[in-house]
C-alpha cells in the first residue's frame, strides 16, 4: 500500500490558507442563529454590515419588562440573565444564556411590550438586530430580508406548534381531572 | 446600629439630596454653557448647516432611486453615479437648452422697454388696466414710473445676480460631493452616530432615525409628485390658453416648471407661480387691442391656476402627498412667516423642518414614555 507523502509545500500552503475563507466573530456568531440559518457567507456578510455590536457592563439592564420590543440580541461573550419581574418580590431569574445563545427574535416582527428583562450578568459584548435594520435589508437586498422573514417563520410556527400540543397536554389533563372528580 | 434606623436614614437622604441637587446645578450650567457657546458658534457654521441641510434633503429625494437599483443587484456606489449622471444630463440639457432662450427673452422684454413705441403702448397698457381696474377699486392706480423704475432697477441687477451665480455654482458642487457621500456611505455614517448613544437610549434613537428619515423621504417624495403633477397640468392649461384664446403666452414649459417648484411653498407657491405667467402675458400683447380688450388674459391665466389649485389640492395632494404632515392652516401661515426671514428657501423648508421635528418629539416623548424613563 502507497504511504501518503508527508512532503509540505509552503508556497502551495500559504496560497490555500489565503483562498480558505475567514469569517470574523460576528459572522460565526450569527451562523450560529436559526433566524439566519438559510443565508449564506456572502448574504450574511450583508447582516453584519447592517447589525449593531454592543458592550454592556455587568448588572446593566439590556432591556426592561415592559419596554417596546425593537429587536433581537445575539451574545457574542459573556452571560446574560433573563428576569421576570414580580410585584413586590425579587425578579425571577427565568434562564442564563451564554455565549452564541439569542433572544428577543420575535419582536423583529412587532413593538408589543418585552415580557422579561435582560441583564448583563458580566461584561457583554452582544449583537443587536433590530426592526428598522431588517426593514433596510428588506429594501436594499429583499431576497436576504425574504430568507430571514421565511426563518423567522418557521421559528414562530415550531412554537406555535409546540405551544398547541401543550394546550392539548393541558386540556387532557383538565378533561382527566374533571372526570376523576365526577366520577368520585 | 441596623441601616432602617431612622436616626441614619436622615443623613443618608440628605446627603442624596445634596448630591441631586449638585448634579442638577452642574447640568444646568452645563446646559448653559453648551446653548451660549451654540449661540455663539451658531454664525461660523451656519454655511456648514445649511450646506449639510440642503445635502440632507437632496439625499432623502435621491436615496429610493439608488436603494432601488442596489436590490437589482448594482453596486451602491454604481448606482449613485448612474442618478448623478442621469440629473447632470438633464439639467445640462435644460441649460443647454434653457438659458439662452431665457436671455433672447430677456433682451427682447428689454428693447421693448425701451422703444418709444413699446414705451407708448406699455403707458396705453397702463391706462387701460387703470380705467378697468377704477370700475371697482376707485383712487387706485399704477404708475408708469413706479414700473420702469423697477424694471430697470431688476435689468441693473442682472450683472451682480450672474456674478453671485458662480458663487451658488461653488455652492451646488459642494452640495454634490456631500450628496455624493451620504448616498453611498450614508447609512454607514448614520451607523456610527447612533452607535455612540449610551445603550439606555441607544433602540429608541435608533427608531427616531428610522422613522425620522421615513417621514422625511415620504413627504419629499409626496411634494416633487404634487410639484409634477402642477407643472404638467399648468403647461397643459397655458397651451389651452394659447391654442384657444390665441394668448400668445411664450416659455409654456420653463413657467409650468416654476409653477410646479413654487407650488411646493403652501399657500403663497401657487400665486408665485401665477406671477410669470401673468407678466410674459402682459409683455408680449403689448399694444394688441385683442388681448386688451381680454385684460391682457389675466383673468384667464388666472382662473388656469386656480383649476388646477382644485385639482392639486383635491385629486393629486391627496392620493401622493399621503402620510405627510396634518397641520393647522395657521400653523402653517405662521411657518411660512417665520421661514420668510431666511428667503424662499426657508419659506419652502419651514413647513417639513416643523413636521419632522413633531416626529422627533414624538418619537422621544414615546420612547421615553415606552422605556419608563419618564
Amino acid at each position: 500500500m502507497k504511504e501518503k507523502s508527508n512532503i509540505s509545500y509552503p508556497l502551495f500552503d500559504s496560497f490555500k490558507d489565503k483562498l480558505r475563507p475567514k469569517h470574523s466573530q460576528t459572522q460565526m456568531a450569527l451562523s450560529q442563529v436559526n433566524v439566519f440559518s438559510r443565508l449564506s457567507w456572502q448574504e450574511i456578510k450583508i447582516v453584519e454590515s447592517a447589525v449593531h455590536i454592543r458592550t454592556y457592563t455587568p448588572n446593566e439592564p439590556i432591556f426592561q419588562q415592559g419596554d417596546p420590543g425593537s429587536g433581537m440580541y445575539i451574545i457574542i461573550e459573556g452571560r446574560v440573565g433573563i428576569y421576570l419581574d414580580i410585584p413586590n418580590h425579587e425578579p425571577k431569574l427565568l434562564s442564563e444564556l451564554g455565549e452564541g445563545d439569542f433572544f428577543g427574535e420575535i419582536a423583529l416582527l412587532d413593538a408589543s411590550p418585552r415580557t422579561a428583562a435582560a441583564t448583563a450578568m458580566e461584561n457583554c459584548t452582544i449583537i443587536g438586530f433590530y426592526r428598522p435594520d431588517l426593514m433596510d435589508i428588506l429594501k436594499v437586498k429583499p431576497i436576504v430580508g425574504g430568507k430571514i422573514l421565511l426563518s423567522l417563520s418557521e421559528v414562530l410556527a415550531t412554537r406555535l406548534r409546540s405551544t398547541n400540543s401543550e394546550l392539548v397536554k393541558v386540556s387532557r389533563l383538565l378533561e382527566e381531572t374533571t372526570e376523576t372528580q365526577t366520577n368520585e | 446600629m441596623s441601616s432602617q434606623d431612622p436616626v441614619q436614614i436622615a443623613p443618608q437622604s440628605l446627603r442624596f439630596f445634596h448630591q441631586g441637587l449638585l448634579k442638577t446645578l452642574i447640568y444646568f450650567f452645563l446646559l448653559i454653557l453648551i446653548l451660549a457657546g451654540a449661540y455663539k458658534a451658531l454664525p461660523l457654521v451656519m454655511d456648514a448647516v445649511f450646506l449639510l441641510v440642503i445635502a440632507t434633503i437632496l439625499t432623502a429625494v435621491l436615496n429610493p432611486f439608488v436603494d432601488r437599483m442596489e436590490s437589482s443587484g448594482i453596486r451602491r456606489i454604481y448606482g449613485a453615479l448612474i442618478v448623478f449622471g442621469g440629473i447632470f444630463s438633464v439639467v445640462g440639457t435644460g441649460i443647454v437648452k434653457g438659458i439662452p432662450t431665457l436671455l433672447s427673452e430677456i433682451g427682447r422684454i428689454k428693447n421693448m422697454i425701451q422703444q418709444q413705441s413699446s414705451a407708448d403702448s406699455l403707458d396705453t397698457m397702463i391706462s387701460d388696466i387703470n380705467t378697468k381696474i377704477a370700475q371697482y377699486i376707485p383712487n387706485f392706480e399704477i404708475n408708469t414710473d413706479t414700473i420702469s423704475n423697477l424694471t430697470s432697477q431688476f435689468f441693473g441687477q442682472l450683472g451682480s445676480i450672474l456674478a453671485s451665480a458662480l458663487d451658488t455654482l461653488a455652492t451646488i458642487v459642494f452640495i454634490l460631493i456631500i450628496t455624493m457621500f451620504f448616498l453611498v456611505d450614508g447609512s454607514r455614517m448614520m451607523k456610527s452616530l447612533i452607535g455612540m448613544v449610551p445603550n439606555r437610549y441607544f433602540e429608541m434613537s435608533l427608531n427616531i432615525s428610522y422613522k425620522t428619515k421615513k417621514q422625511l423621504t415620504n413627504f419629499l417624495k409626496g411634494q416633487l409628485l404634487a410639484a409634477l403633477g402642477v407643472a404638467i397640468q399648468s403647461i397643459i392649461g397655458l397651451t389651452l390658453l394659447n391654442v384657444v384664446f390665441d394668448a400668445n403666452i411664450s416659455g409654456v414649459f420653463l413657467i409650468g416648471s416654476i409653477a410646479g417648484m413654487a407650488n411646493m411653498i403652501p399657500f403663497v407657491g401657487p400665486f408665485m407661480g401665477m406671477a410669470p405667467a401673468i407678466v410674459v402675458s402682459l409683455f408680449n400683447n403689448l399694444g394688441d387691442p385683442v388681448a386688451a380688450a381680454s385684460y391682457y388674459y389675466i383673468g384667464h391665466i388666472i382662473l388656469m391656476f386656480l383649476v388646477v389649485q382644485m385639482i392639486d389640492n383635491n385629486v393629486i395632494s391627496p392620493i401622493v402627498v399621503s402620510g405627510s404632515m396634518e397641520m393647522h392652516p395657521l400653523t402653517v401661515i405662521l411657518l411660512i412667516l417665520i421661514g420668510s426671514q431666511m428667503g424662499i428657501l426657508g419659506m419652502f423648508l419651514a413647513v417639513p423642518a416643523w413636521g419632522i421635528s413633531k416626529v422627533i418629539v414624538q418619537e422621544v416623548y414615546h420612547g421615553l414614555k415606552g422605556h419608563h424613563l419618564i
